[in-house]
């Protein structure tokens, strides 16, 4: 950047005004250091020439740009898509395995509600506490490390903050260790990719779409159909999958088949020591995101297991479920809908239950787009006839309004009101607030 | 005095160089078509736009069972990243980055794109890497690399959906 000053001072120079030639004894003479400034430089180009030549000629590998990062430090996109070099080897040479890469997630987050009481049903990040304040959310880190061309692991753990996770008695507050997936995936090409491990369930968007990056999703919490801590779906699932993706016309068919443990004694729980009967769940996951309508993705699922619940018969669930989703910002828009039927074993009438959710919000125009309203409609409807929900799932309604700042690229803080109209209690209303972020 | 405006004449021509070496951002041609790159013995030779966008997103991984797609995109500032963030991705900058953030979280990709800081060095690693594919400006492709064709026409041609 040294000769941006001489071209700078040449360029005045050779604008119509300068070039009148003048016989200033004080401009011959910049002309005159000018010159031969540019005589030096010329004269340092022809020795970093020749110094390049002979460093080339020393070389074996093509010359490598000094101003540049190398290929050989061609990098995977960090966050800030920075440089951040890998070991300087050669071009060609074959990528040394195993590649981990670590990516981290967390939240802090602010409730302050009318409830006084427990929220019975609801899952703990819903934030439903009975006094206001602030309260860690989840630390997340998740792991993905290539173990050859073909073969992936991804893993995904969090530390969560819980009013009972410290030891003693009375239970204090402390935080929860948990590994939420563990995946090791081999891929045969596009179309046939099998994995074995614990997964988010795939039988709705948004459980496989935002898994425990609050930062990803727009508003401050899940809808409660697929609360980490619920018991609606099942948002854990411990097996095997089988995935791919097939153009189908330009529709881009995509499918997961499932085989693994069903739920666990506790309905929030997943299996993971084993599974509580001889029973496997199932399931069938399909979705579609056509070419010629860049953002919609529309999918359904089936999902099947027989259940042992601690405190209600044991039963044979059904879940079925859709969703259609517009991925861009302007609009985003998400809905999905959740059938669960429950059918005891020892006979008697089958109960079906229902939740859905909608939620839109749009990235205004203005100020550099960093904003971002949204509002969401929940139902769950859990008929009293259900043994299996209706001591654990609650049956609501609920607005949520808010609004998303994104004050960088990798951090929001996010504000919203929420109203909650309960069957069985009292209506609950509060305010909420979140930083999230990723690092 | 002629020999001061001769001088000038002939340092004309060593300023324009020299300002094309400190500015090399402003010679890039505004317009000029942007070029899908590959290795010539790669056996693809025409995509659909809607194909090129599966590629991109990462959604196509792999070129054939036994070879994986290696995405190679121009650092933020390149005008060619530009151009396929605003055609292809659709996205801004941020939601391009939040987009594959998201999309190794969801383990739908193991890493994302190898980031490239100039076109020689994307045609170097193209050239270096089976599967490799990635974008220059067109009249900047190097010899020795294959330029895929998009919805059947090449670069410069009419309707040529990247510039």
């Amino acid at each position: 950047m040294k000769c941006i000053v001489p071209v700078i001072a040449l360029f005045a120079m050779l604008a119509p005004g300068a070039s009148a030639q003048t016989t200033d004894p004080a401009t011959k003479e910049l002309i005159e250091k000018l010159l031969s400034r540019i005589d030096s430089l010329e004269k340092r180009v022809a020795e970093l020439e020749k110094g390049t030549v002979a460093a080339t000629a020393a070389a074996t590998p093509a010359p490598v740009k000094a101003a540049q990062p190398s290929a050989a430090q061609a990098v995977h996109m960090s966050h800030e898509a920075a440089p951040v070099p890998q070991a300087a080897t050669p071009e060609t040479a074959p990528p040394v395995y195993p590649v981990l890469k670590i990516e981290g997630f967390g939240d802090l987050d602010f409730s302050a509600t009318n409830l006084h009481g427990t929220a019975g049903g609801f899952g703990a990040q819903t934030l439903l506490a009975p006094h206001s304040g602030f309260e860690e959310g989840q630390f997340t880190l998740h792991f993905s490390s290539a173990l050859s061309p073909k073969v992936t692991v991804f893993g995904e753990t969090t530390l969560t903050a819980r009013s009972d996770a410290g030891t003693g008695t009375p239970p204090a507050p402390g935080f929860n260790a948990e590994v939420e997936r563990i995946i090791v995936r081999y891929d045969l090409n596009d179309y046939f990719k099998l994995s074995f491990g614990r997964y988010h369930t795939p039988i709705n968007y948004w459980n496989t779409a935002f898994h425990h990056g609050q930062w990803l999703q727009t508003t401050i919490s899940r809808p409660e159909m697929t609360q980490f801590g619920g018991s609606f779906i099942p948002v854990h699932f411990v097996g095997t999958l089988v995935e791919g993706e097939t153009p189908a016309g330009g529709l881009n068919l995509n499918y997961d088949f499932g085989l693994g443990n069903g739920r666990g004694q506790v309905l929030s729980r997943g299996g993971d020591f084993s599974d509580i009967n001889n029973n496997r769940a199932w399931l069938t996951n399909l979705f579609i995101k056509p070419d010629a309508l860049y953002g919609l993705q529309l999918g359904g699922s089936v999902y099947h297991d027989s259940l042992n619940p601690l405190n209600a018969p044991a039963a044979r669930e059904w879940i079925q479920s859709g969703h259609i989703v517009w991925q861009k910002e302007t609009p985003e828009f998400i809905a999905e809908f959740a059938n669960v039927s429950h059918q005891p074993v020892s006979g008697g009438p089958t109960s079906n239950s229902q939740a859905f959710y909608v939620q839109t919000a749009y990235r205004l125009p203005w100020f550099q787009k960093l904003w971002k309203p949204y509002y969401r409609f929940e139902l769950i409807h859990v008929p009293r006839s259900d043994a299996i929900f209706r001591s654990v799932v609650p049956d609501f309604h609920a607005s949520t309004a808010g609004i998303r700042y994104d004050i960088t690229t990798f951090a929001a803080f996010k504000f919203e009101y929420r109203h909650y109209v309960r069957r069985d209690g009292p209506g609950i209303f509060g305010f909420f607030g979140q930083t999230s972020f990723t690092f | 005095m002629n020999t001061i405006k001769g001088t000038f004449s002939r340092r004309a021509a060593l300023v324009m160089a020299l300002s094309a070496v400190c500015f090399p951002g402003s010679s890039a041609p505004q317009g000029t078509d942007i070029a899908i790159v590959v290795r010539p013995d790669l056996p693809v030779d025409n995509l659909s736009f809607a194909e090129l966008r599966r590629l991109f997103l990462g959604d196509r991984q792999y070129w054939t069972s036994n070879l994986r797609v290696t995405l190679l995109v121009r650092a933020p500032g390149a005008r060619e990243r530009d151009v396929v963030l605003k055609d292809i991705y659709q996205m801004s900058e941020a939601q391009f980055k939040q987009y594959w953030i998201a999309k190794v979280f969801r383990a739908e990709a193991a890493s994302g794109p190898r980031i490239v800081y100039s076109n020689e060095m994307a045609a170097e690693l193209v050239a270096a890497m089976p599967g490799a594919v990635s974008f220059v400006e067109a009249d900047q492709v190097p010899k020795g690399l294959k330029v895929i064709k998009i919805n059947g026409l090449l670069p410069g041609q009419k309707d040529y959906p990247l510039h």
